[in-house]
């Protein structure tokens, strides 16, 4: 069978990569786009030869499944009414803006009997499956501490506007990396400290901080989402994560595979990526969980535990506190 | 200038070979219970190997004593100094509790005898670059400021680091130096957070993870580690303008290969970063500098004394779990 997707909103960049790899599907097909920004998604329509639709529910009855990259805010409501129109969702992250906007989607995907996936693309890298393989076969023997980082450049647009994002640099960039130390772990964050702010520069939004959470396994972690690479930095970011176990180290920099180019027009180093398509990965596998009637391999049940996290840190810092998870995820 | 070596371990003889290259001064003394470990010193300096305390401290010729004895002896040792009149050099951590360091500083002010503590990373010309480039401007206003340090577990005489009583273990011991330059470069620490395997019963492994949040509002992330292998630094500055980065691992401007045979090209690589002149050499030259001349050290012992205040906030946040305030903060 041909999986039909919809792609609901591109104001997330991810929404790109995501119609590159769904047309790269031969059991898949791209039926159509909705974006609030009608001026957008035509555009996004005509590139990806594609239909614009103006309304969701036009859409929603032409598809089985749609991918949501809209702003923050509005993954709630167009997941529920995906949801309730009976179309698995794969969504980007954050999940939501709130612990309630999650759990509601949840239940909403749960009781229309649809799959709802949290888009974290970080768990696709070869090189990340490689590092949990090495931690979960007990090579580092029992873990005890993960440094992680997922440094950033500021992205701009609706991102640093809280009231569609829910938060700066703590909201965009706690998740990929808890969600990984979840999945490696086998464990729950248990309690989160963060210092938070703002000191790059970003208008009435945090752009700087660092969280250190306790599992409820014992094992501790720090995590920097900090938006801190400047426009003069070779690349965009990063993602690291230096793993301690009672038998071991590991080391792991998941963009670490690119070129370094050296251009007179550019006036600064520049690294050219050249590693496995990630976001490829997770699209192949929400299409394939569809098709062969899998369950999703990445639940929104982890997007919620990832966010509650980020949530955590932002009552921490504000707070001043050590802050239990159960406080923010009830 | 003549001076006394009390201890000849590790950093005595590296402060034996460091005086051997400061014109103007002599080593007359080298003092340890084990004289083997005493003459191999004095060997290195020029110096003849003292047979008691008493011979070191009641010679009149005797300008400076310089303390290189595990952390617990040092107290004890600069009282003694003070009480002989003779200016003091001592290793670092100055004290295991601040009300010691303040002693120890009392009584060499109330001797008219100056007091040098030898956090020598201010020395290291990475970092004493990085402090000016920092200073400059070039980086703008720090926003998050990372630094690592660490290796293998530390071999020393009768296996004085393995007692954390003795040694404060990897945060006082090694993170101080961290803390003071961090100090030094960004001004004072408000708050401290640590994550730490210190109290699990884990054979010869240390790894801590300290947050701290600068009365400037930067954030700043301390890795130590006697959990790896090979002993690495790292740093980066991250601020509006600019990041600031080093790493040891990469600043190697020599490597030798030797190969085990021509047949299986087994072998090992050493990579070296030689300077012209050794950190510990240029700490001690610049104490001779100062006594000769009058001039303030560049690290006063109150400076040492405040990174010691850090480095114990944060063993008692690692052991309560709670985030410890310092002055100015809550």
């Amino acid at each position: 069978m041909s999986l039909k997707v919809g792609i609901l909103s591109f104001a997330h960049m991810h929404a790109y990569s995501y119609a590159r790899s769904l047309k790269a599907r031969p059991d898949a097909q791209l039926v159509g786009i909705w974006d609030a920004d009608a001026e957008r998604g035509n555009q996004v329509a005509t590139q990806f030869g594609t239909s614009f639709y103006a309304g969701t529910p036009a859409l929603l009855q032409a598809v089985d499944a749609v991918i949501i990259c809209s702003e923050n805010l509005y993954h709630a409501p167009l997941a529920i009414e995906a949801a309730r129109a009976g179309k698995h969702i794969l969504c980007e992250k954050p999940l939501a803006t709130t612990v309630a906007d999650a759990q509601a989607m949840i239940a909403a995907a749960r009781e229309s009997g649809v799959q709802l996936m949290t888009a974290f693309p970080v768990r696709f890298a070869p090189a990340v499956q490689r590092a949990r393989a090495a931690v979960v076969e007990g090579r580092l023997g029992r873990i005890l501490a993960i440094k992680g980082t997922n440094r950033g450049s500021n992205p701009g647009g609706w991102f640093i506007q809280k009231e569609l994002s829910g938060g700066g640099a703590v909201m965009d960039h706690t998740v990929h990396v808890v969600d990984l130390m979840r999945w490696f772990l086998g464990a729950e964050v248990a309690t989160v400290y963060a210092e938070a702010g703002t000191r790059f520069g970003t208008p009435n939004c945090d752009d700087a901080g660092t969280l250190a959470m306790r599992f409820d396994s014992g094992v501790f972690a720090t995590l920097d989402p900090s938006w801190s690479r400047p426009a003069a930095y070779p690349t965009w970011g990063d993602v690291t994560m230096e793993i301690v176990g009672t038998n071991g180290t590991l080391t792991l920099d998941a963009f670490a595979q690119s070129l370094t180019v050296y251009n007179n027009d550019a006036m600064k180093a520049q690294y050219l990526p050249w590693g496995s398509d990630m976001d490829t990965g997770l699209v192949d596998a929400f299409v394939t969980a569809l098709t062969t009637g899998q369950p999703v391999p990445i639940t929104g049940e982890d997007g919620l535990a990832a966010m509650a996290v980020a949530l955590a840190a932002y009552r921490s810092s504000e707070e001043q506190r050590v802050i239990p998870l159960a406080e923010v995820a009830l | 200038m003549r001076v006394a070596l009390l201890g000849a371990g590790t950093m005595g003889s590296t402060h034996a070979a460091g005086w051997a290259e400061v014109q103007g001064a002599q080593v007359a003394w080298v003092f340890d219970r084990r004289p083997d470990a005493a003459e191999r010193a004095a060997a290195v300096c020029g110096a003849r190997v003292a047979a008691s305390l008493d011979q070191v401290l009641s010679d009149p010729s005797v300008d400076v004593i310089d303390i290189c004895l595990p952390t617990p002896l040092h107290k004890r040792h600069v009282l003694l100094a003070a009480a002989a009149g003779k200016h003091v050099v001592c290793e670092k951590p100055i004290a295991l509790s601040v009300a010691d360091a303040e002693e120890m500083i009392a009584a060499c002010q109330q001797a008219g005898v100056r007091l040098f503590v030898a956090q020598v990373l201010r020395f290291f010309p990475e970092y004493a670059a990085a402090h000016d480039a920092v200073l400059a401007g070039q980086v703008g206003e720090p926003g998050v400021i990372r630094t690592s340090r660490g290796g293998q577990f530390p071999m020393a005489t009768d296996d004085w680091y393995a007692d954390f009583t003795q040694s404060g273990g990897l945060v006082v011991d090694m993170l101080i130096h961290d803390f003071d330059w961090l100090r030094w470069s960004f001004g004072e620490v408000e708050r401290v957070y640590a994550l730490s395997t210190a109290g699990r019963e884990l054979n010869r492994l240390q790894y801590d993870l300290v947050t701290l949040r600068f009365a400037s509002g930067a954030i700043g992330h301390v890795e130590g580690t006697w959990a790896h292998q090979g002993f690495t630094t790292a740093l980066e500055v991250a601020g509006t303008k600019g990041v600031l980065e080093h790493k040891s691992t990469l600043s190697t401007p020599l490597v030798v290969h030797q190969r085990a045979s021509i047949a299986s090209g087994g072998g090992v690589a050493v990579p070296e970063s030689p300077l012209s002149e050794s950190p510990y050499t240029a700490e001690l030259r610049h104490f001779a500098d100062c006594l000769r001349t009058g001039a303030p050290f560049k690290v006063t012992p109150q400076d040492a004394t405040e990174a010691l205040r850090i480095a114990l906030a944060a063993v008692e946040s690692a052991r309560t779990g709670q985030p410890v305030y310092l002055k100015g903060g809550r």
